[in-house]
């Protein structure tokens, strides 16, 4: 870390433990935030396991816990579990989100030198495990989602996993995640999908696929479509959240500003606005970003929900790249922009190879439809970015059972051996 | 093939021409005056020579795996540029695959935030220098590691990774059809002091000075006779807690920790915490968001065998602070709540694929909220007393065989909060 960032970072944080310390943290939590948290609670029931969740609001999670958590990118995640089954069960907090927060480190910032608030951050914080027969609830601080949160359970028994997926709306706060239309509402009227249960026929429907994204009026092409998704709450999404990805907030004004904050700072910062990209003639359904070390390094997945379904799961079309910093532009209105990995086949080997540690991956293969663009003569983006690519689209088939890493099958599509793509740009040594 | 003839024949800017050199030259002077640095030029030496001598070796299921971490001199040789300067660790693998599966290695498992080729380029990139920029990314992208390996075939590449310190724990996951082939090397790293403890830890203890068990119960009996807490320097002062044991073949727990992002890391303090009369054998560390202080794992090799697997006794701990305090030297003191980290690791390596099996044993010895522990300099901590014991396997498994073992149940702290509350009453 720089010397400069790493100034600010205390600075800021020294600031920031000045103004808390100055406030009056001690006053008890109204119970009327708490009230309304668990009102709007979502519940889910695997055989005898229910889970209820909640995701707070800024002023809920300062209400519940005496603290502003949300001005540091704290967000409790409230979490009931009902054991009626006959084992003990452990919630995996890292499952909920890899950089989560444990209930001390917060404790440290908020409630340093205060042992009642330090005990509140205890008594609030989810205690494992939940024993056969009983109840147990609390929060899990994860990183701050706006919008709607992805928020994934997974509770863990003597060889037995049980995994309850949900989608939270987060009060306060807006998202470029169009909820009411994906889900749990239908995009497309019944008689516009197919679904296929026939590998040949699934395969050429993926390979007829636009290649690219395009500009709103669909005069331009784009980014590449270079990944097809298959599954949906119940796994694709829960092996996204274990590895770290977010929904994105909508492109607008605020995040740029903040995004310049997050610049100076250097503090990783998940909110850069992701501009809208189009197929089917609309936006992304879905936005969703992997921060790396800080702004500069993030990795970004758009998503569009397409009428085919595969064995009746949901297939979801989509575009990964990998930033690799930014730079200037007037292709956005922003003046500045990710610069892109050209080699997109590099963010998609890395999406794919990262997704092999999801629990979730079941089966693996490529298929034709992106088209190949040379390394000597590279297709651009809408912001004029140059990418090459051997021409294929990765198909990612997920179950909710979880696969271990040796059971995970390769789809005999294209590519030789047992779906292997081999790079048709870069001859091997 | 080796790297190096496939270089000479495949890089035409290895021979430039003078008119060139001299125009790169211009190129150069200009950066130099407008940002300060210097500009990059094609290396006229590239070759893995001096890899492959020091290159350390495996072979699985009809795999061989070779891999070296390349030193400041070799990055300058080879790229032109001395990338580990920037932060990063470059490793050189290379796979040998006699089997009869192509095989596809899976980056993420070696480093889940390693650094693509083209990105380690871009950031090196010079202001006004296209061409320099362009002859750079094709440089990089080619000595970068391709998959997949079809069978019969050997590919060679580097890999962009984080640091780790003293001696790296690499973790290579090769996955084919239904398969996979896990492997850890450990790997000197070059530029700094040798590492005396890792390597020979294996030969530590003489087959008579470590009793082998293999009755679980008797097993759980001799971990709660371990020391509870580790001692100071001068073995009176009473250190951090003893809090997880770790059993399973080195390389096995080494995967799993690898996988979930835990580095190699000792730092000088480490040392001052002392078991069976030594610093730990082994410290890793887990970074946290934006490079802050991270947790840590220390780890000591015990006199004891368990169905002829190793046996670790482990302090687990976390720093005061951690994402939020930045200042210097905090990173070091034990945050109080030993026990929280113990969970959270738990949790951690459970999606790591490499852990087998779970239970509780005590032997650390409880320590409430209001009489806390004293470890040393000043630092104290509160537990309820127990020991994590996770074992540890070469074959993948997933969230749901993990077997969770009924020795102690699974601690209840919803009693040890009534009881603080009392405490706190009083």
């Amino acid at each position: 870390m720089s010397f400069i960032r790493r100034s600010l970072l205390v600075l800021a944080s020294t600031a920031m433990l000045l103004a808390v310390s100055g406030c009056a943290l001690v006053s008890p939590p109204p119970e009327t935030a708490a009230l309304d948290f668990k009102s709007r609670a979502i519940s889910r029931t695997d055989h005898a396991v229910r889970v209820s969740t909640s995701v707070l609001s800024a002023d809920e999670s300062r209400a519940v816990y005496g603290a502003p958590l949300a001005t540091l990118g704290i967000q409790p995640v409230w979490i009931e579990v009902e054991n009626r089954d006959n084992a003990g069960y452990w919630l995996m907090s890292s499952g909920l989100d890899p950089n989560f927060f444990p209930a001390s480190e917060a404790a440290d910032v908020f409630a340093s030198g205060q042992p009642e608030i330090e005990q509140r951050f205890r008594e609030l914080a989810f205690r494992n495990p939940v024993p056969a027969g009983e109840t147990v609830s609390g929060f899990v601080l994860t990183n701050l989602d706006e919008g709607v949160k992805m928020v994934q359970v997974d509770l863990v028994a003597s060889g037995r996993l049980r995994a309850f997926s949900f989608l939270s709306i987060v009060p306060g706060f807006r998202a470029d995640y169009r909820s009411r239309k994906v889900l749990p509402g239908e995009l497309h009227a019944p008689d516009e999908i197919i679904d296929y249960t026939d590998d040949n026929a699934f395969r050429a429907a993926l390979a007829a696929l636009p290649c690219c994204v395009t500009n709103n009026n669909g005069t331009r092409n784009g980014d590449p479509l270079n990944l097809v998704i298959i599954g949906g709450l119940e796994d694709a999404f829960p092996a996204l959240v274990r590895r770290g990805w977010r929904l994105t907030e909508e492109t607008w004004l605020g995040s740029v500003t903040r995004m310049i904050t997050s610049a100076l700072s250097g503090e990783r910062y998940r909110y850069a606005p992701v501009s809208p990209l189009y197929l089917y003639g609309r936006a992304q359904d879905i936005a969703l970003q992997k921060a790396r070390d800080n702004v500069h390094q993030r990795n970004h997945l758009r998503l569009w929900l397409s009428p085919l379904r595969f064995h009746g799961k949901p297939v979801w079309v989509g575009q990964i790249s990998r930033d690799i910093g930014t730079r200037l532009t007037i292709h956005s209105p922003y003046l500045t922009t990710h610069k892109i990995d050209p080699d997109v086949d590099e963010a998609r080997a890395a999406l794919t190879e990262d997704l092999f540690y999801s629990q979730n991956l079941n089966k693996i293969g490529f298929v034709s439809g992106v088209g190949v663009a040379s390394k000597a003569s590279p297709r651009g983006n809408l912001t004029t970015d140059p990418y090459y690519t051997d021409g294929f689209r990765a198909v990612l088939v997920f179950d909710a059972h979880p696969t271990s890493l040796a059971e995970i099958d390769f789809l005999p599509w294209e590519g030789r051996e047992g779906g292997f793509v081999r790079s048709i740009i870069r001859e091997p040594r | 093939m080796s790297l190096a003839t496939w270089l000479l024949a495949h890089l035409p800017q290895s021979r430039l021409p003078v008119w060139r050199a001299f125009a790169m030259l211009g190129t150069a002077a200009l950066q130099f005056a407008l940002a300060g640095c210097a500009s990059w030029q094609i290396p006229t030496e590239v070759d893995d020579v001096a890899l492959r001598a020091r290159a350390v070796s495996a072979t699985e299921q009809e795999v061989q795996l070779s891999a070296t971490v390349l030193s400041a001199e070799d990055s300058r040789r080879m790229f032109g540029v001395d990338v580990n300067g920037t932060g990063i660790q470059p490793v050189w693998l290379q796979v040998e695959n006699k089997s009869p599966q192509m095989l596809w290695l899976l980056r993420a498992g070696t480093d889940p935030d390693y650094f693509s080729s083209l990105e380690v380029a871009w950031s090196l990139h010079a202001p006004l220098a296209n061409a320099d920029n362009a002859a750079l990314d094709e440089h990089l992208d080619r000595l970068g590691f391709q998959n997949p390996i079809p069978p019969g075939a050997t590919r060679a590449g580097i890999i962009f990774t984080n640091p780790h310190r003293r001696t790296r724990l690499l973790n290579v996951d090769l996955v084919g059809q239904r398969r996979m082939i896990p492997f850890t090397l450990f790997l000197p790293v070059p530029d700094e002091a040798p590492d005396v403890g890792l390597i020979p830890i294996r030969q530590r203890y003489a087959a008579t000075e470590a009793p082998e068990y293999a009755d679980p119960d008797a097993l759980r009996a001799a971990l709660e006779r371990l020391p509870g807490y580790a001692t100071g320097a001068d073995e009176t002062a009473s250190a951090d807690p003893a809090n997880v044991v770790m059993i399973g073949e080195l390389a096995d727990i080494g995967a799993a920790l690898v996988r979930r992002g835990f580095r190699r890391d000792t730092m000088e303090l480490d040392n001052a915490q002392r078991l069976f009369g030594r610093p730990p054998d082994i410290v890793v560390r887990k970074a946290g968001q934006g490079g802050v202080p991270a947790n840590w794992l220390r780890l000591w090799l015990v006199p004891l065998r368990y169905q002829g697997q190793a046996i670790f006794l482990v302090q687990a701990g976390r720093p005061v602070g951690g994402r939020f305090a930045v200042a210097e030297g905090k990173d070091l003191i034990l945050h109080p709540d030993v026990d929280e980290a113990r969970n959270l690791l738990i949790q951690d390596l459970l999606y790591s694929g490499g852990l087998a099996k779970l239970g509780f044993v005590g032997g650390v010895g409880a320590a409430t909220v209001a009489r806390p522990r004293d470890s040393l300099a000043g630092t104290k901590y509160y537990t309820d007393g127990l020991r994590a014991v996770m074992f540890f396997a070469t074959r993948p498994l997933a969230l749901s065989d993990v077997q969770i073992l009924d020795w102690i149940p699974l601690p209840n702290r919803e009693g040890d909060l009534d009881a603080e509350k009392r405490n706190a009453q009083q």
